[in-house]
């Protein structure tokens, strides 16, 4: 089952609400320190997706294996973000960062020296006793990004974590995001509408289709690293990439699977 | 929000002449004493009370002894059913009818019943007053405890959160804003349930003082204690913001 190659494996992945079929028959694989992102039409079953994998709802039909191991809620090697920064409000930007090392038992100072560092890494380093309603929109899925951060998970599920954000807020959060990454190259699940986004930071860009959720494509973005997104949005290739997306999206959005393979 | 002196000083200035017109007309006979009484005679009336026989600082203590001790119980058993009902949903199924029950009577009605039971000392001012509290405080926290974000829990779950975590690290926390407004609205209907109670039939506190006073029409006295009343009501709500603007920084 466990094949060394591979870090999250999702094999004739079904999911229904009921009568509704949500995702139909969706197989990804995701290699070690890959950056993976979904993409497709709202309703398509990427969060669904993605919450599978926190073992938050449980797997009806088909296979998942994360590390090898069955998803499972509290599992050690995954970090988990949201598109709202759900901070803690009464706990400050630093209460919050080591928040989850503290949810596993990590000692105080272990847990606050992890945080601080990862707090500095996001630029938040003087902000530390600060509350999160004393933060901007910004600097909030800062304190968010050094949480994730801040847990050793070798996998990383993001849902959106910057889709709330103005574009250049977005900008900037998704070339820190990249920093972050590039450093240690973790693996991550990353849920986003924003085509740009996907094409600038993933390894691979997966398109699924309108409801039922299907697999329309899966594309390697074949971009040099280390990258940086103000730097791609003038490179060509970058927009060639994107325009090739956008048509797969759209014969996705139709229903139909695209044969752009 | 400070005051500024010319602020401090216009207020002075508005209650003086209020308070010499209402003197006058006392004088004049334009506003009947009987009815409304007089400045100089309410001050009188708080000096002798307060400076002289010191008879009022004791019905004083009767009152807030009787507002503490109703909003202590009242909150803690409140507080400690609404925790109970977050851990174990089904108590909550179980009682919500009856507590609505009790809920929806005017719990001042019950103190003739509470007077039978607890006599005419402080027990029946304490059981009115508690039972206002009490379920203000329990709507409050019930209220607070539902209003958990669905965000935090699921980030938390995601983590690996026990239970109990989950319930110490961020339901309870996330309730307290709630309960904590819960508390200043259960300390003023503490103090409402105990001197209501105090007028009904008492021996003691300010309640009785002002009926008292009503029935032998010593109008001076009554408007004396009104005046308290309002500010002892006030020293507690301010008390209470104080109280939660220190503990409840982050908000």
């Amino acid at each position: 089952m466990l094949t060394p190659t591979t870090a999250i494996r999702i094999a004739g992945l079904t999911v229904r609400f009921g009568e509704v079929l949500a995702v139909d028959d969706a197989s990804i694989d995701v290699e070690p320190g890959e950056f993976v992102s979904i993409v497709g039409p709202s309703g398509c079953g990427k969060t669904t997706i993605l919450n599978l994998l926190t073992g938050l709802v449980p797997l009806e039909s088909g296979e998942i294996s994360i590390l090898g191991k069955r998803p499972v809620a509290g599992n050690p090697d995954i970090a988990y973000m949201l598109a709202r920064d759900s901070l803690l409000p009464w706990r400050s930007a630093l209460g919050n960062a080591s928040y989850g090392l503290e949810v596993r038992g990590v000692p105080r100072e272990a847990r606050e020296a992890k945080a601080r560092q990862l707090l500095a890494r996001v630029g938040l380093a003087d902000f530390e006793h600060h509350w999160p309603k004393q933060l901007s929109h910004g600097m909030r899925q800062r304190a968010a990004l050094a949480r994730t951060f801040c847990l050793d998970a070798p996998v990383l599920l993001m849902d959106e974590p910057f889709g709330a954000l103005d574009a250049q807020t977005k900008l900037q959060l998704e070339d820190l995001l990249l920093e972050l990454w590039n450093a240690e190259r973790r693996t991550v699940v990353f849920i986003t509408h924003d085509l740009a986004e996907a094409v600038a930071l993933s390894d691979r860009v997966v398109v699924m289709s309108a409801r039922p959720g299907r697999i329309v494509e899966q594309m390697p973005i074949d971009l040099p690293r280390p990258r940086s997104v103000r730097t791609l949005q003038k490179s060509h290739e970058f927009h060639d990439i994107y325009s090739d997306l956008w048509e797969a999206l759209e014969a996705g959005m139709k229903g139909a699977p695209a044969a752009l393979q | 929000m400070k005051a500024s002196w010319t602020e401090i000083v216009a207020h002075g200035a508005f209650i003086a002449v209020c308070l010499a017109l209402w003197e006058w007309g006392a004088r004049t006979q334009y506003l009947p004493q009987t009815f409304f009484g007089s400045p100089i005679g309410i001050a009188a009336y708080l000096w002798e009370g307060f400076a002289v026989s010191k008879k009022l600082w004791h019905e004083l203590g009767y009152t807030v002894a009787g507002t503490l001790i109703s909003f202590l119980l009242g909150s803690v058993a409140a507080i400690a059913l609404g925790l109970a009902f977050a851990m174990f949903p089904k108590l909550e199924h179980a009682m919500d009818p009856y507590l609505a029950v009790l809920n929806a009577m005017p719990r001042i009605a019950l103190a003739p019943l509470f007077l039978l039971w607890f006599g005419l000392g402080i027990g029946s001012k304490v059981a009115v007053g508690t039972s206002l509290a009490f379920f203000i405080v329990l709507a409050n926290t019930v209220a607070g405890i539902r209003g958990v974000s669905q965000d935090h829990i699921v980030l938390s779950r995601a983590m690996g959160a026990t239970r109990s975590q989950i319930f110490f690290k961020v339901t309870l926390p996330s309730a307290v804003p709630v309960i904590f407004s819960g508390l200043r609205l259960a300390l003023i209907f503490s103090m409402l349930g105990v001197i209501g109670a105090e007028i009904i039939a008492a021996e003691h506190g300010l309640g009785q003082v002002l009926s008292y006073l009503q029935s032998t029409f010593n109008m001076n006295g009554v408007m004396g204690l009104l005046l308290l009343l309002a500010c002892l009501g006030m020293i507690v709500t301010r008390g209470m913001s104080r109280l939660e603007r220190a503990l409840l920084k982050w908000q």
